[in-house]
């Protein structure tokens, strides 16, 4: 029996897949851009835990045409789940999101950075 | 409890467990139809169940085990016929009932919650289970240096754990199932400790199995290996085997070595057999004995010969005392060899009583030449083989005593000496002297031929020289081949001469001493040569100086520190009582008893002949262990007397009247010879007209029946032991006047010497009153 193994999944193991992120510092704060293409918004949950943001949800499937045959599947569909730490407590921060383009923009805002 | 209801893959030998990925290929046409509606529906959800039988192709609901496991398919490719997917395990289902069957197998499933029993019992297992899969891991791949820990560190609950156990180790199908089945953690640790636990004991005794076969295997192969190196090192050196080493280095000796080509030949055919024969052939090691000894024996090595007579001389001075016509005659031998290398050489025999220096003149005479000197003891050979070799045939066949002391010498012209030929044997297993014979004759010995060598070997170079003590018993054939040289007995002051020049020295050395702390004067030695030894030779007085020489070593090892001077009062205490007395000759003779003088082999010895009258006793008696020709002198000196009685004055009728007794004391020792003849007609003379013999006086020679007394041998052993008893007047036959001059001088000067030509003579001067009648009838 061969059996693959997927440490972030075992890391996760409630969750099927994580969708990959790009962080950006900013001058208010935290930039974070996922990769969530095809995930309806009404799908995806966002939670602050102390340093820790929290980002699931769930990437559904839907049928293009009737009559079609799966030739190859790389997708990865159902729950996912991604958990990101910052340096520093985001309790207070101002989260603002955007979802453009089957991309989903996290602005955290914390306070001014001092002196820049 | 929630109920789902799924398209449903059935697997054949293998089990989806929860969290774990599986990657799967999919060819039954139901099985293809539920992954496509798995992939069509919005979640991509599967339910995974293995199948009861893996041989089952269409499996119904009831082919399908109870539990189960809803996974995701995470990717798909399709390859042919055939897809492809990656499930990951979610949670685990038990199938309730079937919502369909048709095109594809789609299983009502109730979820099943995720056990979370723990416990202390839960904890213990937990860690068996992981030690026992550790071990498992190590026995099934030692080589792989992965960490149990390392594979599930990841992993939290025990349960995960198992299900990821299950991805590294190989369970079979069934068990596989009946994990899954397993509802709760403990149960799930029960069934994987038991797998394990089996499974650890069946690898342990493979392990053991496998390790005794390598073992096995390992000590073949490393003798393989060794064997192979030697062997290239062998055929590197040329030598395939040791024995074909040792023949090789045989080829090379004799390769080496020059040989004559009789020689080569013989040997180049004994190696060529050798090296056929296998080394355990019982003629294997008798075969390359002979090899080795045709290639030792010296077929063409000699030694130089010094002949510079000047040097020989003084050698020959140097170790011996007197001996004059011995070494004029070994220098006048010398003197040919310088003048004639090719002369035959000549076989000297040394005739002489032991200790009077036989060996060691033939030593010198070898030291003088330069030779190599090699000595042979022919006393008590039996057997012609000892000589001349045994025949190869025969079980521990060997060369002959000749060959063999040639091979010693390690050349063809050694001095060899052959000691005691006079007592050489002779039984049934044939005549040693025989084959002497051919060894010592020059004529002969050119080819001589040893049985076991079975090649002519030149003895022809060899210079021979024999030792006896008697010449009697030298089988004649073999005394004409030899040149005697005679080595008489030392009279006491010539004793006291070498003891002084050799012995004496060589025993405070020996008793390791030095010459300042043991001195022995004159008066005590010449004390020491009477009362202690009596022989012909010095082997004793070496041997009585010797122990005096470690008396004193004794003392002085005990701390004595002045030098010691033996006195002749202390001999008694060093040696113990005298045991030969000087006056042994006896001071009355009583009529009947004449002293006659014998030669023996140790020398000379002053004998009594008694004889005494019967009364009416009859013929002639004769005791004392005489032989013939003894018991033959004593009838001619009685016929002689009977002849003559009136000329002797002897009464005629005590000769009809009585019988005659001669006895020869000393009568265990045999004796023989006609030297005792006029002793006996002496002695007979004395009896007959009871006058006595001189006391002082001693006899020797050959009587006949008409009187006349004829010359014998041994004059010079025979007036030294008158000599050394104190004798001082000698009757010899005439014409052994000419042996009187080999006598030192002082002797010569001690003894008055009566030089008789007849049997008268002798009698008027041994009996006085004969004389005095002899007088009056002249008168």
């Amino acid at each position: 029996m061969q059996v693959l193994i997927n440490s972030e999944d075992r890391a996760y193991p409630e969750c099927i897949w994580q969708p990959p992120a790009d962080i950006y510092r900013i001058e208010q704060g935290w930039l974070v851009k996922l990769d969530l293409a095809g995930v309806r918004s009404e799908d995806i949950h966002l939670s602050i835990q102390g340093q820790h943001l929290i980002i699931q949800g769930l990437r559904r499937d839907w049928i293009v045409e009737a009559g079609q045959q799966y030739y190859s599947m790389e997708i990865a569909y159902n729950r996912f789940k991604r958990v990101i730490e910052f340096p520093n407590h985001l309790e207070h921060a101002r989260i603002t999101t955007q979802y453009r383009d089957g991309m989903l923009l996290i602005w955290l805002k914390t306070a001014p950075q001092g002196g820049v | 409890m929630e109920h789902s209801t799924y398209p449903t893959l059935p697997l054949k030998n293998t089990v989806l467990f929860p969290h774990l990925v599986l990657p799967l290929s999919v060819g039954r046409s139901g099985s293809i139809a539920a992954v496509e509606t798995a992939l069509a529906s919005e979640d991509k959800l599967i339910a995974v169940f293995p199948q009861t039988n893996p041989r089952t192709e269409e499996p119904t609901e009831d082919d399908l085990f109870r539990f189960g496991t809803v996974g995701i398919i995470k990717k798909m490719a399709r390859s042919g016929d055939t897809v492809q997917i990656l499930v990951q395990g979610i949670e685990r289902v038990e199938r309730l009932e079937v919502a369909q069957s048709e095109p594809y197998l789609s299983l009502k499933v109730a979820t099943l919650s995720e056990p979370s029993d723990t416990g202390t019992e839960i904890e213990a297992l937990h860690r068996t289970v992981i030690e026992l899969a550790g071990r498992m891991i190590e026995l099934v791949q030692p080589q792989v240096q992965v960490s149990i820990h390392h594979i599930i560190s990841d992993v939290e609950k025990p349960l995960h754990q198992i299900y990821l156990l299950t991805s590294v180790l190989s369970l079979d199908f069934d068990k596989e199932k009946e994990l899954l089945g397993a509802s709760t953690q403990a149960e799930a640790l029960h069934l994987m400790y038991r797998y394990l636990n089996h499974e650890v004991q069946v690898l342990e005794v493979r392990q053991k199995i496998t390790s005794t076969a390598q073992t096995e295997i390992d000590k073949k192969q490393r003798e393989y290996v060794l064997r192979q190196q030697l062997e290239a090192i062998q055929e590197e050196l040329g030598e395939k085997n040791p024995e074909q080493a040792e023949i090789s280095e045989l080829r090379r000796r004799m390769e080496e070595t020059e040989l004559p080509e009789l020689v080569r030949k013989e040997v180049e055919k004994e190696l060529t057999r050798l090296e056929r024969m296998p080394s355990a052939a019982p003629d294997y090691q008798l075969t390359r004995g002979y090899v080795e000894l045709a290639l030792e024996l010296p077929w063409n090595k000699t030694t130089e010969d010094r002949l510079d007579l000047k040097r020989a001389r003084e050698i020959l001075d140097e170790d011996h005392f007197d001996l004059e016509d011995v070494k004029e005659r070994i220098i006048e031998h010398l003197a040919v060899m310088k003048l004639n290398p090719e002369a035959k050489s000549p076989i000297l025999c040394f005739v002489g009583p032991p200790g009077v220096g036989k060996t060691s003149v033939g030593q010198s005479i070898a030291r003088a030449l330069g030779r190599k000197f090699e000595r042979m003891s022919l006393g008590g050979l039996h057997d012609e083989a000892e000589l001349r070799g045994h025949r190869r045939t025969y079980i521990g066949a060997m060369p002959g005593r000749i060959v063999r002391a040639i091979r010693r010498a390690g050349y063809k012209n050694p001095l060899l000496m052959l000691d005691e030929i006079d007592k050489l044997g002779r039984d049934f297993r044939g005549d040693p002297a025989a084959a002497l014979l051919e060894v010592l004759d020059p004529a002969q010995n050119v080819e001589f031929h040893d049985n076991y060598l079975d090649l002519p070997f030149d003895l022809s170079k060899v210079f021979f020289v024999t030792t006896a003590n008697t010449l009697d018993t030298i089988p004649r054939p073999l005394l004409d081949r030899m040149e005697v040289l005679r080595l008489p007995g030392y009279s006491d002051e010539e004793k006291q001469h070498i003891a002084r020049r050799y012995l004496i020295g060589r025993q405070i050395r020996e008793a390791g001493l030095s010459e300042i702390q043991l001195s022995i004067p004159d008066e005590t030695l010449s004390y020491l040569i009477r009362r202690y030894t009596r022989e012909a030779g010095v082997r004793e007085l070496e041997r009585v100086l010797g122990r005096i020489a470690r008396k004193v070593a004794t003392q002085v090892a005990a701390g004595q520190t002045q030098p010691v001077t033996v006195t002749p009062k202390e001999l008694v205490e060093l040696l113990g009582p005298e045991r030969f007395f000087a006056e042994e000759v006896r001071q009355q003779l009583p009529p009947g008893v004449a002293a006659g003088l014998a030669w023996t082999e140790a020398g000379g010895d002053i004998l009594y002949v008694e004889a005494a009258l019967l009364p009416e006793g009859k013929g002639l008696t004769l005791t004392g262990q005489l032989g013939n020709i003894m018991q033959e002198s004593a009838k001619a000196a009685q016929s002689y007397l009977w002849s003559h009685t009136e000329e002797f004055k002897i009464n005629q009728k005590t000769v009809r009247e009585s019988g005659v007794h001669i006895h020869v004391p000393a009568g265990a020792i045999p004796k023989d010879g006609p030297s005792a003849g006029v002793t006996m007609a002496t002695a007979l003379t004395s009896a007959y007209t009871h006058w006595p013999v001189r006391n002082d006086t001693a006899m020797t020679g050959e009587i006949t029946l008409s009187g006349l007394v004829l010359p014998v041998g041994g004059i010079k052993e025979k007036v030294l032991a008158a000599h050394r008893g104190g004798i001082r007047q000698v009757i010899l036959p005439k014409e052994n006047e000419k042996d009187l001059r080999e006598l030192p001088e002082h002797v010569r000067q001690s003894i008055q010497f009566i030089l008789a030509e007849r049997i008268e003579e002798v009698l008027t001067a041994a009996i006085p009153e004969l004389n005095r009648l002899h007088n009056r009838g002249a008168a």
